[in-house]
């Protein structure tokens, strides 16, 4: 370091301790970097299957690697039912193993209402709800059942044949179809708007 | 260097990113993953871990420098369905014009075609959706369709392996021998190939005896000749009059070499599960081991 360099001199300026000129980026360039930034970005979202460990190529959503998964065909009513089922809407109340709670919700698991060969009676009890004192497995229940009429034939089909044919809470009863259900529906959609009572019901027949 | 903290901390970010990338994103990815139930299959647990020889194999296997030149990881290009019907219902008629109508890729079907010899492959090579899209329009009719997933790829049609690996795969293994070189055969799932354990004995000791213009070296420090003492041992390796040890004495497979074998029999990565879909072969593939692609 020579004193001189430190005061400024008139002459011509030393290369070496030339002020750092501000360097400007092209406008191009900065729109080029955004430009492969974004279509990196629209990459990793279409590619990259956000870090799921399930995704190996040559899939690249969970997406693919799910519509290939096998599904055995005949029970797509009951996984249906099942979704229903602990949507929850069932299973709010009645639990998702069906076994209700003592003193408040019947259980559906063993139920002699539940597994009535012909489903005419728990189709009513499903689309207009229930209230007054129920005896089911020999235990007497008094609460209100809210309607689900809100819900489409094929949804209460397929949760009416997930509960009846649920063999791991001991039921096996016939499955029901989206047609019982729209011929229940429209039958009492005017004779009988309101919730049922467990007595109502007994007096209908099953099959009708 | 009056810029130091700029090109230390540019320094820094250039090892973070890679280290983040190469190392962070896996463990966070895969790095707790743990045996499973396998749903797709049969309920059971998957992977289970290797019998106790079979871990003493890989040691073996680890000392010897196979995974020099053997891989242990099958590549997969795509995944295809395949739709077969099982029942052709009582109006296969219905069912012909049923699969036209879906506009699944079958221009052409008559009934009396579609119920002779069932079951019978009706579609091959599509999409799921497409296969989806078939058996759905032959439902209503009465007759039965299902889909079957067919892994594709160069090391499938090799028959190296019904799918591709996962992690899953490997989760018991360490250190993982998945190998970078195919000097030979991939093994990932030579424990699914016909030959049995005194085959694979016989190769260890002389490759071209099983292999003819095998490329192997032998590996006969794995096993040892003894005297025969009384009457032959039923362990001794059959072998032709060239390589056959002088009259009196025997060739034993030494523990190495049967711990070896077990771990080689132990290698399967077939069961399919839920992030490599594949419907399971009846039977096991007749190919022998082999670096050729299938014809």
């Amino acid at each position: 370091m020579s004193p001189e360099t430190n005061q400024p001199v008139s002459g011509a300026p030393d290369s070496r301790q030339s002020p750092a000129k501000s360097v400007t980026v092209p406008i191009w360039l900065m729109v080029l970097m955004f430009l492969l930034l974004y279509w990196g970005a629209l990459y990793f979202d279409q590619n990259g299957a956000w870090f799921s460990a399930k995704v190996y190529a040559p899939y690249r959503t969970l997406d693919q690697v799910e519509a290939f998964q096998v599904s055995s065909g005949a029970s797509d009513v009951f996984e249906q039912g099942k979704a229903v089922y602990n949507k929850p809407t069932c299973a709010a109340c009645h639990q998702t193993g069906g076994q209700g709670s003592p003193g408040q919700f019947p259980p559906l698991a063993g139920s002699e209402w539940v597994n009535e060969p012909e489903p005419g009676r728990i189709i009513r009890l499903v689309l207009n709800g229930l209230q007054g004192p129920i005896t089911v497995k020999g235990q007497s229940v008094n609460n209100v059942m809210v309607p689900w009429n809100v819900l489409s034939d094929q949804d209460i089909a397929a949760v009416l044949t997930y509960v009846r044919q649920n063999k791991e809470w001991g039921n096996n009863a016939p499955a029901v179809t989206p047609a019982q259900v729209k011929a229940v529906r429209d039958k009492i959609q005017k004779t009988h708007p309101g919730p049922f009572t467990p007595a109502e019901l007994m007096k209908i027949s099953p099959a009708d | 260097m009056n810029r130091g903290p700029l090109v230390f901390l540019a320094a820094f970010l250039a090892l973070a990113a890679s280290w983040s990338g190469f190392v962070l994103a896996p463990q966070i990815q895969i790095g707790r993953q743990q045996q499973e139930t396998n749903v797709v299959n049969t309920a059971e647990l998957y992977p289970q871990a290797r019998p106790g020889l079979a871990r003493q194999g890989l040691e073996v296997y680890r000392a010897n420098g196979c995974a020099a030149c053997h891989t242990q990881q099958i590549g997969q290009r795509g995944t295809d369905c395949e739709v077969i019907l099982t029942d052709a219902g009582t109006n296969p008629i219905a069912v012909a014009e049923a699969l036209v109508n879906a506009k699944v890729g079958i221009s052409q079907a008559s009934g009396a075609g579609l119920a002779a010899g069932l079951p019978k492959t009706i579609l091959c090579g599509v999409t799921a959706e497409v296969a989806k899209a078939a058996v759905n329009a032959v439902r209503p009719t009465g007759a039965k369709a299902k889909i079957e997933i067919v892994p594709r790829g160069p090391d499938i049609a090799r028959r190296w392996g019904p799918r591709r690996t996962v992690a899953a795969d490997y989760l018991f293994d360490y250190p993982v021998m998945l190998g970078s070189q195919r000097v030979g055969p991939d093994l990932a799932n030579v424990g699914l190939r016909p030959p049995d354990a005194n085959w694979h004995l016989r190769h260890l000791y002389a490759p071209r005896l099983a292999v003819k213009d095998s490329i192997m070296p032998p590996y006969r420090f794995l096993f040892e000749r003894k005297k025969i003492a009384q009457q032959p041992s039923p362990e001794a390796l059959p072998l032709p009059a060239e390589l056959a040890p002088p009259p009196g004495y025997e060739i034993i497979p030494k523990p190495q070499a049967n711990a070896l074998v077990a771990y080689l029999l132990s290698l399967r990565c077939n069961a399919p599960l839920f992030e490599a879909p594949l419907t399971p072969a009846m039977a096991p593939s007749a190919a022998a081991p082999t670096n050729a692609p299938a014809q």
